[in-house]
């Protein structure tokens, strides 16, 4: 027996008009896991991190979180429960400063509706979100615009954003995504440093990056669950061999 | 623009490029903008033609400055402020004119007749996006001219509201007539004085910094945990307070209401100071305010046809200087 | 009620709904493909009804003034299109709202410059003066011919989009910009004449409402207003939502202006809130199409 999940996906299916993105996937991921969600072009990936993440609702099945069913909650409500996301594209404040960005993030946890107090006297989101851009190596360009980042620094800045809720579950869609070799590398040591405190979901199309850091990895293909298991198991997988065929696995 | 980003955090100490005496006096008109701004309406009525035009001036100035909210800080486009000013108008001007209610009372029941009535537009207007909002807002907005167009027993209707006198105000013992422009001006630029620093202070609040945080990146906001649809809402209802006082003053210091105050040109006006003086800046409303009204009192000197003015205004601005007056002054003097 | 009053209040309604069902077409049109709302249509409905006027006087031929009005006022639209609206594609959703505003005051301002600002007149032409005896009622002529001539653009504009070339990539365009531009279609030319077209409706309805409504230069003012109503109760860029909703809301205005006359012009903002609050997005309206 292990212990209960932190999010299940229980027979979820999506459909676009009379496209069928998804069929009944269900998956539950353990609290303190790494699980990676792979699977060539085109096999549903990211409209399965949408479901996960509230982008949309499914058109089948259920989604809980600890138990609770969040199918279809309004997208702010997640933070509030404790579930932070990345986008694939590069999501933030454009034209706010880096520091701005994540401190805005904070916010959220403690003041929507304040119209009095300065903000720069709530010294704690100021701490906090120094102490963030430090762990994601962007303390010195801390007052740099957001647009004026390179496209790494953008997806480090994505990273520091999603973590300021605090998050129990993170949920990243291909934080890789444009990166160089190295940059992807550096963020894989990142993610893996996340996830001594927290459960960490992510979508990557490079299978080979996540083989080494994730505890469990999810293949999907054509909308369905193709297989599931360690990156061990996931390796000498015949379906998955035949599927990614052609590539080093 | 540079005057939100300043707020946003500490202010950064070391600006790139540039020399440091812009900068400096950058954050300098940044950390005192409420005092300069009050200052510089202190003078201003020595500076227009005659006294009354300065008084619209500061009205049709606050009344921008609540629209900016919205549209300049938060990136709603509302084609329906005129509602929110002129019930502000009538709802002040009404108990004066018809029930002698003193004006102390008459002047904070219009504030919260333009508030109830933005919980109400605004709830309907903020379940839509984008040009939506915009449509939506108008046609609202134009639902309240048509009330208040046909409650003529009430309202005076199309020959507007006439008789809201307020001769003098008594404070405190101290009698000041409001028949003298030079004391009508300094009494109404308390309340501007009073709004603008309130105004400022919600700016730099943790409530502005979402705000900024929805013009920017909707989708994102909402990932972080904001309600961007009551977010929204709020902001609509904290204009139309604005707005609804700059209605109420306008009422006592025209003494009537016309109906156009609520006619969906009224809203286009204020949209069209706030371009010109350039929107989401805080000083650029009463600069374009400023401009607009003289310009006005100028070209209707010469010509009746000041829409036409007004209407090349619009494209020229829009096609060549969409940052407006003050809005590009600051942009070229980035440091 | 009776029946027989009943239908009359019905065709008064579709008649007056035609006028909506031509004016938020164009709008819906442009919007559909342009992505921005025209915030001078009522002024080019406006300018169709004085040209209309103009080539009345001149000829005294009704018809040839239903000729003239399109192209003339399509003409304007799509100048308007090349020079002014043009630069601002991809510059954000608020800046051709603005442009046309501007730009409906300069043509409102320009009409009264050069036609006065006192209405003009505009007779019903003798042909379709009178009524008709549809039976069960007396029935103006000129209404039915509104009815029937807005039948007649409809199937006209469908079959242009159905079975041109040019509808077709209309339709793809209003769908997916990408699409069209892969296709090496010149899109900029598909804009303008569209821009045109959405115009040119515009002011075909403004001379066809002139018997009723009247020519004067404030004319538009309101026709923008209305215009919108029945876009949000139908949907934004939905060419079958302007139809259904337009018709919808001519049928609801005159039945009210029957029971409660005071409360005519608030009905149909009334519609609206409903819509509003049980569909957002209008009756035909594609989500996630306004983000």
């Amino acid at each position: 027996m292990s212990t209960a999940p932190i999010l299940a996906a229980e027979g979820i299916g999506k459909r676009f008009g009379g496209f069928r993105a998804l069929s009944d996937v269900s998956v539950a991921f353990e609290p303190g896991s790494l699980t990676s969600i792979i699977g060539p072009n085109g096999a549903g990936k990211s409209t399965f991190f949408n479901v996960l993440s509230g982008a949309f609702p499914p058109s089948e099945g259920r989604v809980r979180y600890e138990g609770r069913d969040i199918t279809g909650l309004p997208q702010h409500r997640f933070a509030h429960l404790g579930i932070a996301k990345s986008f694939q594209i590069t999501n933030l404040f454009p034209q706010l400063s880096a520091l701005e960005n994540v401190r805005i993030a904070g916010q959220a946890m403690r003041s929507r509706f304040d119209m009095w107090t300065k903000r720069e006297t709530i010294a704690e989101l100021l701490d906090r979100a120094e102490a963030l851009l430090e762990l994601v190596g962007l303390a010195a360009r801390r007052h740099e615009i957001a647009e004026n980042l390179a496209h790494g620094e953008q997806r480090s800045l994505e990273i520091a954003v999603a973590l300021a809720c605090d998050p129990r579950l993170l949920l990243l869609d291909e934080p890789t995504a444009g990166m160089s070799p190295e940059e992807a590398r550096a963020m894989m040591d990142l993610i893996l440093k996340l996830n001594e405190e927290r459960t960490v979901v992510l979508v990557e199309h490079r299978m080979k990056l996540v083989m080494g850091i994730s505890s469990r990895i999810i293949v999907l293909h054509h909308g369905q669950l193709l297989a599931e298991g360690s990156p061990d198991a996931i390796r000498s997988h015949d379906e998955v061999r035949r599927v990614y065929l052609g590539q080093t696995v | 623009m540079v005057e939100r980003s300043a707020t946003a955090g500490p202010p950064a100490r070391t600006r790139p490029g540039g020399p440091a005496a812009i900068g400096a006096a950058y954050d300098f008109v940044d950390r005192h903008r409420v005092a300069i701004a009050i200052l510089f309406l202190i003078v201003l009525p020595w500076l227009t033609p005659y006294k009354a035009l300065a008084v619209n001036i500061l009205i049709y100035g606050l009344f921008a400055m609540g629209f900016n909210l919205i549209y300049g800080y938060a990136g709603m486009l509302s084609f329906g402020h005129a509602a929110l000013f002129g019930l502000g108008a009538y709802g002040c001007g009404i108990p004066i004119a018809k029930f002698g209610i003193p004006w102390f009372l008459a002047l904070p029941t219009g504030v919260a007749v333009a508030g109830l009535a933005a919980v109400a537009i605004g709830w309907f207007a903020t379940r839509s996006r984008g040009i939506y909002f915009a449509m939506v807002t108008l046609a609202l907005s134009q639902v309240v001219y048509y009330i208040v167009f046909q409650m003529v027993w009430l309202t005076g209707g199309e020959d507007g509201l006439r008789g809201v006198s307020v001769p003098a105000l008594d404070i405190f013992g101290l009698e000041l007539s409001l028949l003298d422009p030079t004391a009508k001006y300094y009494l109404i630029l308390i309340a501007v004085a009073l709004a603008l620093w309130l105004f400022s202070r919600i700016l730099q609040s943790p409530f502005g910094a979402v705000l900024e945080a929805i013009r920017e990146n909707e989708k994102r906001a909402a990932a972080c945990g904001y309600d961007v649809n009551r977010t929204r809402w709020a902001a609509f209802i904290l204009s139309g307070l604005f707005s609804g006082l700059a209605g109420a003053l306008y009422a006592i210091h025209l003494s009537i209401v016309p109906i156009e105050t609520l006619h969906y040109f009224t809203s286009a006006e204020v949209l069209m100071m706030t371009l010109l003086g350039g929107m989401g800046t805080f000083f650029g409303p009463f600069v374009g305010a400023l401009v607009y009204i003289l310009l006005q009192d100028v070209v209707t000197v010469v010509t009746v046809h000041w829409q036409l003015v007004v209407g090349i205004l619009f494209v020229v601005l829009i096609l060549f200087f969409p940052r407006g007056i003050w809005g590009s002054l600051l942009h070229w003097l980035r440091p | 009620m009776t029946v027989d009053l009943f239908l009359l209040q019905l065709f008064t309604g579709l008649a007056l709904g035609s006028i909506f069902v031509l004016v938020a077409l164009g709008l819906s049109l442009i919007f559909g493909l342009l992505t921005i709302v025209n915030f001078a249509h009522g002024q080019f409905f406006m300018l169709g009804a004085y040209v209309g006027a103009f080539v009345l006087g001149m000829t005294g031929n009704f018809w040839l003034s239903l000729i003239a009005v399109p192209l003339a006022v399509g003409a304007v639209g799509m100048l308007c299109e090349r020079f002014l609206v043009r630069p601002l594609y991809g510059r954000g959703i608020d800046y051709p709202l603005l442009l046309t505003y501007g730009l409906g005051l300069i043509l409102l301002e320009t009409v009264r410059i050069l036609a006065g600002t006192q209405g003009i007149p505009f007779n019903t032409p003798p042909v379709l003066s009178g009524a008709a005896d549809l039976g069960f009622f007396f029935f103006p002529k000129y209404r039915l011919f509104l009815i029937a001539i807005t039948a007649i653009i409809l199937v006209a504009l469908w079959l242009f989009l159905e079975r041109t070339s040019y509808g077709l990539i209309i339709r793809a365009g209003a769908r997916d910009q990408e699409i069209v531009q892969v296709l090496g279609v010149d899109v900029g030319r598909v804009w303008l004449v569209v821009f045109g077209v959405g115009v040119a409706i515009a002011g075909l309805a403004g001379v066809l409402a002139a018997p009723i409504r009247g020519v004067f230069p404030e004319m538009g003012v309101p026709v923008l207003v209305e215009a919108f109503v029945v876009t949000v109760v139908g949907g934004m860029g939905s060419l079958l939502g302007a139809v259904v909703a337009g018709l919808a809301v001519g049928v609801t205005v005159s039945f009210t202006s029957f029971f409660y006359p005071e409360m005519a012009t608030l009905s149909m903002f009334l519609l609206m809130a409903l819509v509003l609050v049980f569909r957002p997005r209008g009756l035909f309206g594609r989500a996630g199409l306004l983000g």
